[in-house]
């Protein structure tokens, strides 16, 4: 159902191991209804279908250098990319390499890490300035290290051994914690699997569309046509991706919105649940939101967008 | 003063050649570029995609902060370092110099360019070394979409060069993107080195030297890849660590720009001035060669084919107006013959039944209906024999026309018909004389009858029909009347005397008509000659003259392709002459 385009020779394991939910990882675009593009360097961002795409900055670490801020400032860029670009729901910086490592931390790689920790500044410093440099480490396990954590990932551990947390578990935790793999994660659960039915339809919708534009039959056509540009839910999910992204700003009313999005759930009680459940009062309120003069177009737009559905909640129960 | 480097003239020789063959845009480039090249000090361009380490690494040769450096597309407009003895800074807009601080000067030039469109650059002076011995370093934006603004400022900051270091970082290996960057900007520039960047950060760097230095090979391309750590370089500057300072490539990086750059300055502007050349000439021979390639164009077939009709045309004209005359001359005389035998053979009829009728008739009881019968008679005769002539004359100009002006119907059958009746009008009224008193006395006729000749020549005209001969038959017009009314000697030889009278009026009327008939032909022929005559002339002086334009046309056409190859030859071996000294240049610097 979902597959990763590998943007360079990166290997489908280094960005992702185990998944949780009913998602299946493809290599490559065939058949898929949701797309993670993965882009070693930012740059123009890939022309293709908002609702369904999530760029990745794959290579974060070395993005800022391999220095111990690089993600966070890599972080930084992705964000101030989501907030410009409207060709995808979200931007993110991630290191496949530390997740990775994260993931497959030896215990061996655990110790090397936690006894140079407690060597003394002068002498850890010079070693820490390459990773050739750092290879020279007379520690049978030293020569690979840079390979596998890449010396982003050196600095990271090391600095967090001397803070004290030592143990092979906490060292794999803060890597993919740092690793910004479990904001993916989250993105594509949040983007993709929740909403995977329409998605899925979407695709199907689209596969329809292609075959259609094959064999030509005009009056199946308009049907298509029109019900993919009146359907609902693809602008539900480009609104969501707007306001978490800061495209689109609600101020106080941001919460509600996401929840009446489906942000937390679908289920029709989970979205009221800043509403006191009452689909009715919330249509009103956010109808007078859209028509109020006191707004910008983008923002009268989103919340024309929850009055719709507010009003399919109030209807039939769900928004479909 | 020295006297002028030899590259400076066949930059200058090239120039000419651009201005000779009215390339305005590439003499004002390689104006530009001679500016330039006269300036003391050469300007190393820092090349490549965005984000490689560009301006880390400029940062990183000078030992100070001066570029903007960030993980972001950061450089926007180029940044040019020179030597100075005390630093400073300049930012160049459209039409204004600030000088704001050195530390600042590059991010803010880049942080207003991404606001206004006039950015041209920032420039900072340092006491540097480097610098000092007669580098201008540039920094330049990253390569982008072909076309954007960024890509556009690349492109001109690398046209500027004299020599260019090629910045790709070892995460990955050359893109065949930098390679193609590559070999134009060789074309353009022929110093180039190649530096890979961030090779602290990359534990497998040597594989990726190795790689990179066979894809440069395999491309062609003759530059030397030094791997080097901006990071490295700028903490053995911070700490003076002589060894990280070597690990850090940048001793080897600038040992490379002081061999290839800076030991010989006037052989790389030399070289760099011969490429721009090189290219110049390139462009100014490749349209001359094809032409030359191609052949003198072939005369313009048409315009041959419209030669050679207009040719015979004339020859036929000269060819036809000896036969038109014999036709004619020929048609006319058959005219006379028959139009004097219709004249006998009408007015012999006329005569047998007047010598019929007198046989019987009283003259002097029938005069007066005779000499009408007679008049209208005459008449008649004039009027077909005269018609007959007008249709022949008709039928003869139409056909002698038809020989004069063989392929077109230049003379309608109106002028012919207008030109014959002209002369015919006389024959149509002839003067039939009356007949004389003595007659009048003789047949003792009343007065006025000539009055009568008149009135009845006027109704014939009228409306004799032209076909019928002759339309009145003398019984029918006066039937029995008085025939045997009188008889005996008087009456014969009244009879007699009638038949004389008759007999010399119709041979006078055969003579002056037959005159006048004969003068009438005789001018139509010579009026119609004459017309022909001048007609066939006009004509054969219109296909003489249009032969001649299309000829002095072809003529003219073959002179100037003619002229033009030869000066196709000239320029492109002038050319050629410029191409070799180039090239001796360029190869003196291999
Ligand atoms: N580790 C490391 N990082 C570098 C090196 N050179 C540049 N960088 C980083 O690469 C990024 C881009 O550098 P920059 O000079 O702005 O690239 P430019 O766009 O080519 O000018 C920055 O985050 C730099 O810190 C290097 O030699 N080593
Ligand atoms: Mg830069």
């Amino acid at each position: 159902m979902m597959s990763a385009i590998l943007g360079e020779g990166v290997s489908v394991e280094r960005v992702a191991v185990d998944w949780p939910g009913p998602v299946e990882l493809m290599d490559g675009e065939t058949d898929a209804d949701a797309v993670v593009y993965l882009q070693p360097q930012p740059g123009t961002l890939p022309d293709t279908d908002a609702v369904s795409t999530l760029v990745v900055f794959s290579r974060a670490d070395e993005l800022g250098g391999g220095r111990v801020d690089a993600l966070v400032s890599a972080r930084g860029l992705a964000r101030r990319h989501a907030r410009t670009s409207n060709g995808c729901q979200d931007v993110l910086a991630v290191s496949g390499l530390v997740a990775l490592a994260g993931a497959t931390l030896t215990p061996d790689e655990a110790r090397l890490i936690a006894s140079l920790s407690t060597l003394p500044r002068t002498e850890i410093d010079p070693l820490l300035l390459s990773a050739d440099r750092f290879a020279t480490y007379p520690d049978p396990a030293a020569v690979a290290l840079p390979t596998r954590l890449g010396l982003f990932g050196i600095r990271l551990s090391i600095a967090t051994a001397r803070r004290g947390l030592r143990s092979h578990d906490a060292l794999a935790a803060e890597l993919l914690r740092a690793s910004g793999i479990s904001d993916l994660r989250e993105s594509i659960t949040r983007n993709f699997v929740d909403r995977a039915p329409v998605l899925q339809a979407l695709s199907a919708l689209r596969a329809v569309d292609t075959v259609l534009r094959e064999d030509p039959r005009p009056q199946l056509a308009n049907d298509l046509e029109r019900l993919m540009t009146s359907a609902h839910e693809p602008r539900e999910l480009l609104l969501l991706a707007a306001l978490r992204t800061g495209r689109v700003s609600l101020g106080e009313h941001t919460e509600e919105a996401l929840y009446l999005l489906g942000a937390h759930g679908t289920s029709p009680a989970t979205r009221l649940t800043l509403t006191n459940g009452d689909s009715y009062a919330a249509a009103l309120h956010w109808r007078t939101l859209a028509e109020s003069p006191h707004h910008t177009t983008r923002e009268r737009q989103a919340a024309h967008t929850i009055t719709r559905t507010c009003e399919a909640l109030i209807t039939t129960g769900a928004v479909h | 003063m020295t006297a002028a480097p030899p590259w400076l003239e066949i930059l200058d020789d090239t120039i000419r050649a651009c201005a000779t063959l009215r390339r305005g845009d590439l003499v004002d480039r390689l104006l530009d570029r001679r500016a330039l090249l006269l300036e003391p000090g050469r300007r190393l361009v820092v090349t490549g995609y965005p984000g490689q380490g560009k301006s880390q690494l400029v940062n990183a040769l000078i030992g100070t902060d001066v570029c903007a450096v960030g993980d972001d597309l950061t450089t926007v407009v180029p940044t040019v370092l020179r030597h100075a003895d005390r630093p400073t800074a300049a930012l160049i807009t459209g039409d204004t110099t600030e000088a704001p601080a050195v530390e600042s000067v590059a991010t803010h030039a880049n942080k207003l360019a991404l606001v206004r469109g006039d950015v041209v650059r920032a420039e900072v002076g340092l006491p540097r070394s480097l610098l000092g011995a007669g580098l201008v370093l540039v920094d330049s934006p990253g390569f982008g979409a072909p076309g954007c603004p960024r890509t556009a400022r690349a492109m001109a900051a690398l046209a500027e060069a004299d020599a260019v270091l090629l910045v790709t970082d070892a995460t990955s290996e050359l893109s065949s993107l930098e390679l193609e960057l590559l070999t134009q900007v060789g074309k353009l520039c022929p110093t180039v080195l190649v530096a890979l960047t961030k090779i602290d950060l990359v534990p497998g760097w040597r594989r990726v030297a190795e790689a990179d230095r066979h894809r440069l090979a395999q491309a062609g391309v003759a530059a030397p890849l030094v791997p080097v750590s901006s990071t490295l370089r700028a903490a053995a500057v911070r700490a003076e660590d002589r060894a990280l300072n070597q690990e850090s490539g940048f001793v080897e990086l600038i040992g490379c720009l002081r061999r290839d750059v800076l030991t010989d300055p006037v052989l790389v502007a030399a070289k760099a001035a011969a490429a721009t050349s090189g290219l110049a000439v390139d462009q100014l021979i490749a349209p001359l060669r094809e032409e030359f390639d191609a052949g003198p164009r072939a005369a313009d077939t048409r315009a041959v084919a419209e030669w050679h009709a207009a040719g015979r045309r004339v020859e036929r004209l000269q060819r036809e107006s000896a036969r038109w005359q014999t036709t004619l001359s020929d048609e006319v005389a058959d005219l006379m013959a028959d139009l004097d035998h219709d004249l006998r053979e009408r007015t012999r009829r006329i005569l047998r039944e007047v010598d019929d009728y007198f046989e019987a008739a009283d003259p002097a009881k029938v005069w007066p209906e005779f000499s009408d019968w007679m008049h209208d008679n005459l008449t008649a005769v004039a009027e077909t024999n005269s018609q007959w002539l007008l249709d022949r004359f008709e039928w003869i100009a139409g056909r002698v026309a038809r020989q004069v002006v063989p392929d077109a119907r230049q003379l309608p059958a109106e002028v012919l018909r207008g030109l014959a009746t002209e002369h015919v009008v006389g024959l149509r009224k002839p003067a039939i004389e009356p007949f004389s008193p003595v007659q009048k006395a003789f047949v003792g006729l009343r007065g006025s009858y000539s009055g009568l000749l008149m009135s009845g020549l006027a109704t014939t005209l009228a409306g004799l029909p032209l076909i019928n001969p002759i339309s009145l038959g003398a019984g029918a017009a006066f039937g029995a009347r008085s025939v045997f009314e009188e008889r005996g000697a008087r009456l014969k030889r009244r009879q007699a005397m009638a038949k004389t009278t008759a007999q010399r009026h119709v041979d006078d009327f055969f003579l002056s008509y037959g005159k006048e008939s004969k003068d009438a032909t005789r001018l139509i022929h010579r009026a119609l000659r004459d017309r022909f005559a001048e007609v066939a002339q006009e004509l054969r002086d219109a296909a003489a003259e249009s032969a001649r334009l299309i000829k002095r046309d072809l003529d003219a056409e073959a002179a100037r392709r003619t002229t033009r190859a030869a000066e196709v030859r000239r320029e492109l071996e002038r050319l050629l002459a410029l191409r070799a000294r180039i090239e001796a240049v360029r190869g003196r610097g291999a």
